[in-house]
């Protein structure tokens, strides 16, 4: 299970919809106590995808990187991605999971003209066949 | 010796910690000592063919080793290695 908290939430969800029509991603910050991860920081990255972003995002490994120092210099762990579906709902697309990483939470944001619509999470496979839903609170 | 840091999720294979102490001469041999060490996160790296896997990139302090001589870069003791996956997706 994977909890937001508000202020890492309300960061997620002002990004996706700033960047409204194109895609959004960045990172979340948090800590992990069995099975159940907390995200208290939501981290807004440039998504670095050189073409049409309004159904693209791509994240330049050293803004990966430097989530994860973020996360080190703060006693916690990087955790997961998030990035916005605009006009559309939050699924794991072909794309995405083509694109994906088995070591993360992937959440979802659907974004609906410009305003928050609703989100999921998944947790991808290594052999990204396949991203079972993860319980998401938020 | 040089260092690899570990992603939050793989630490589960490395007895929990978040850095791991290896000796090699280059990048390779240091993510063998890796490997051969906590054989458990080796499927998590290498495909079956013993390959990186596709999204798994390896960087040497601030530099792709891709761009370097891959897997052969020499390594110093002074050296940090950062395990970072490649992200994207789209509709």
């Amino acid at each position: 299970m994977i909890q937001i908290e508000p202020e890492a939430w309300q960061v997620m969800v002002s990004h996706a919809k700033s960047t409204y029509p194109n895609e959004c991603c960045g990172a979340m910050i948090g800590t992990v106590d069995g099975d159940v991860k907390t995200v208290k920081i939501g981290l807004a990255i440039e998504n670095a995808f050189t073409g049409v972003q309004h159904e693209r995002y791509e994240l330049r490994p050293e803004d990966l990187m430097k989530a994860d120092k973020e996360a080190r210099a703060r006693g916690m762990d990087l955790i997961g991605i998030f990035h916005s579906h605009p006009d559309c709902d939050a699924y794991f697309s072909e794309t995405d999971l083509k694109n994906s990483c088995p070591w993360y939470s992937f959440v979802v944001l659907s974004i609906y003209k410009g305003e928050f619509h609703h989100a999921n999470s998944f947790l991808p496979n290594a052999e990204q066949t396949e991203a079972p839903k993860e319980e998401l609170k938020y | 010796m040089a260092k690899i840091l570990i992603p939050t999720p793989l630490r589960q294979y490395v007895d929990k910690k978040d850095s791991v102490d290896v000796t090699g001469a280059t990048v390779g041999e240091a993510l063998n000592a890796l490997i051969t060490a906590h054989p458990d996160l080796k499927k998590n790296l290498y495909n079956d063919e013993g390959k990186l896997r596709s999204f798994v990139n390896i960087y040497l302090n601030d530099e792709d080793i891709r761009y370097m001589k891959k897997e052969s870069t020499p390594l110093a003791d002074s050296d940090t290695i950062s395990i970072v996956p490649s992200i994207a997706g789209g509709l």
